[in-house]
């Protein structure tokens, strides 16, 4: 039986391609936060790293809902894509060896989305990664109740 | 040396790669308030939830009728499914009731999807996708039940507890609300009803201690009107039905979650409301728990609630009231008839919340006992902890949140009925937001079934019944002047009956389970009837025996 203690090392393990399994295995990437403009827009760069089949970060934070400016970078030898969520319609770019190319999102929050590769099997060997946005709902929005205890 | 990126571009909307024409008629421009109010008449369209303020789900239209119904064949089909990961996967299905106004249909499914097809050849328009998170709280699935139309606008909530506004003629998103908290447990799924200049929603989340609330927002900016809360704070009228010195109340439930009814004389919007929580453990709510399972009469304009009526007072089986309320009138009286997941149908005087009489509509009720004068007596429920109970109806209901409709000719109501119990064991824990708020462990019966669609007059007399085989009715039933009442099983038959007999005259297999609403309309002088199929949903509430039977996702489309 694993303790917690031994996660870095048993990461260690699975981290990469065609090692522990065939694919990098899914949310044991790393985490990066979103940048903030002063007018309130996000801003942040993902990258696919050679060899790797993943985004990195795995997990971008964004600190409140609105819109987030990314920068997508293909660092990779081969071709892949981009599917992401925004309010509307997802957005898609392609992504040709060694690009760059950008994408502008709406996004509510709190809550997780995810994205990823829509190209071979992109998404299970690891191209899938998360956005967090993190905060609360609009004052508004909240019920009309004391402070309530959270888990 | 630096080697140059190439250029990538800038990430553009997905269905650009499509042969969509991202455009539709500009047919919802005229869809006004004063055409609402006259929506049965114009039974070409179907331009609000239920066909009418009224809640019958009765169209006028005749084409198709018990003589020629057995001739009807596929026009088209519209399939849609899910990719990758979704809040809640596994329960994805279509719940909506498509809208159709002039030649273009309006549907909304699972995961923040709204399309507009060409309601002729089924075509896609355009389409709207809101981003929903996968985390979002869900009770109990990825589903939405319609929207609404007016004044150019089309006009939905998600999941995530948004309403948007949608511009009708290309999908672009006109305004968006925040409409809950998610962090509560909040969510969304009801189809928004347009009332004069406003729009009203409420809100779903009841299995996760929210305090539930009906809201009013101006059409044309998404401004608030006005809110009422379904549980009265400290000091409110009906506050005296929640423990005074607890904490009940800031959780209780009695949430709106599915479209109401509304009577324009009266300018009173009746809303049903859910159930407390947490659910099955009553002893932390002691009291009768105003406004859980009720019905209540709001007036439009401010939200007041004019009066109330509880089908369940103290719930401890999960019974929720949001389900139609049909407004109909008999010997110059206005009444409304509701068929509650308690399996009792009641008949109130909708001026004054006045009971008329009660009768039961299923055949298995042993959680208590309803007198026809409306006299409630609990006899099993969940009681002392650890110690399993078991009881009919089970906590989806003798009829889940599924509508009845009402032909008025017959004085028939025709009601998707769900015979099964289950078994509900109390387990005691402490509130935390956003934490499943039950109070017990529950596990619904996967045997020992049935179901039928059985028309009752609206004395409470039952008039026919078709069973179904050992199934439970998951679908609602649409009626249609051409004495036919069609209904989708969940096996995946979709049914014609005789309205005033009940004999199937047609079926057709859909190829999956049937949980939503159908509508009809014509286009081009010819009726159509819609049906959005998929099974998916609450199953292992309504139907966890059949919660294995296959997904699907289709928009079938019927005609002579």
């Amino acid at each position: 039986m694993t303790i917690a203690q031994d996660r870095e090392s048993l990461l260690a393990e699975l981290g990469g391609q065609n090692k522990a399994t065939i694919g990098a295995v899914l949310g044991t990437g790393s985490i990066a936060k979103a940048s903030e403009r002063p007018d309130g827009t996000m801003e942040a760069t993902i990258r696919i790293p050679e060899d790797a089949m993943a985004w990195e970060p795995g997990v971008l934070i964004m600190p409140h809902a609105g819109i987030l400016e990314l920068t997508i970078i293909n660092d990779d030898k081969n071709t892949h894509a981009c599917l992401l969520p925004s309010n509307g319609d997802r957005q898609f770019i392609g992504l040709l060896n060694h690009s760059k190319g950008t994408a502008t999102l709406e996004l509510d929050g709190p809550g997780c989305y995810w994205y990823g590769s829509p190209a071979g099997n992109d998404e299970g060997r690891g191209l899938q990664a998360a956005i967090v946005v993190t905060g609360e709902v609009p004052p508004e929005a909240k019920l009309d109740r004391p402070a309530q205890p959270r888990p | 040396m630096t080697l140059e990126y190439v250029d990538a571009g800038k990430a553009f909307n997905h269905s650009q790669l499509s042969n969509l024409p991202h455009s539709a008629p500009d047919v919802t421009r005229g869809v006004n308030y004063e055409r609402i109010l006259q929506a049965r008449s114009e039974s070409q369209n179907w331009i609000t939830y239920y066909g009418d303020y009224d809640g019958k789900r009765h169209s006028l239209l005749d084409e198709i009728n018990a003589e020629n119904v057995k001739n009807l064949k596929v026009a088209w089909i519209f399939q849609a499914s899910a990719t990758g990961m979704i809040a809640s996967t596994s329960t994805y299905a279509f719940e909506a009731c498509p809208l159709v106004v002039d030649g273009v249909m309006f549907v909304t499914g699972w995961d923040g999807w709204l399309w507009a097809l060409d309601a002729k050849t089924g075509e896609q328009l355009w389409r709207y996708k809101h981003a929903i998170p996968i985390d979002v709280t869900l009770c109990c699935a990825n589903v939405n039940r319609g929207c609404a139309v007016a004044n150019g606008k089309v006009f939905m909530v998600t999941q995530n507890a948004q309403l948007v506004a949608l511009d009708a003629t290309n999908g672009r998103k006109v305004w968006q609300k925040t409409i809950g908290d998610v962090r509560a447990g909040e969510s969304a799924s009801i189809a928004p009803l347009v009332i004069k200049d406003t729009l009203i929603t409420g809100s779903a989340g009841g299995e996760y201690g929210v305090r539930g609330h009906i809201d009013c927002w101006d059409l044309e900016t998404g401004e608030q009107r006005w809110r009422t809360y379904t549980v009265p704070k400290p000091g409110e009228p009906g506050s005296e039905t929640w423990p005074a010195d607890g904490e009940a109340w800031q959780r209780g439930g009695a949430n709106h979650w599915v479209t109401g009814t509304y009577d324009p004389e009266l300018n009173l919007y009746y809303a049903g409301t859910g159930n407390p929580a947490p659910d099955f453990d009553g002893e932390v709510r002691e009291g009768d728990n105003l406004y859980t399972d009720s019905v209540v009469a709001l007036d439009v304009d401010t939200g007041e609630i004019k009066w109330h009526y509880q089908f369940t007072p103290h719930d401890l089986w999960d019974y929720d009231s949001t389900m139609e309320m049909t407004l109909f009138e008999r010997d110059g009286k206005k009444l409304m008839a509701h068929f509650d997941k308690n399996g009792y149908m009641f008949v109130l005087d909708r001026t004054n919340g006045e009971l008329q009489h009660v009768t039961p509509f299923v055949d298995r009720i042993d959680w208590g006992v309803i007198t026809r004068d409306g006299k409630v007596t609990p006899r099993k429920y969940p009681d002392k902890e650890g110690e399993p109970c078991h009881f009919f109806p089970g906590p989806a209901g003798a009829k889940e949140w599924t509508h009845a409709s009402y032909n008025p000719e017959h004085d028939l109501f025709y009601v998707p009925v769900a015979d099964v119990g289950a078994t509900a064991t109390r387990r005691r824990r402490e509130f935390k937001e956003g934490m499943p708020y039950w109070g017990a462990a529950v596990e619904v019966d996967i045997d020992n079934m049935a179901g039928s669609v059985s028309a009752f007059d609206s004395h409470g007399e039952e008039k026919w019944r078709h069973r179904l085989n050992n199934m439970p009715m998951a679908a609602s039933t649409l009626s249609t002047a051409g004495d036919v009442v069609f209904a989708g099983t969940p096996s995946g038959e979709f049914l014609a009956l005789h309205a005033e007999t009940g004999e199937k005259l047609w079926s057709f297999q859909c190829g999956s389970g049937h949980h939503s609403s159908p509508s009809t309309f014509t286009v081009d002088g010819k009726q159509h009837v819609a049906v959005p199929v998929g099974w998916g949903g609450w199953l292992e509430g309504i139907v966890p025996g059949m919660s294995g039977q296959g997904h699907g996702a289709a928009l079938i489309v019927f005609a002579l």
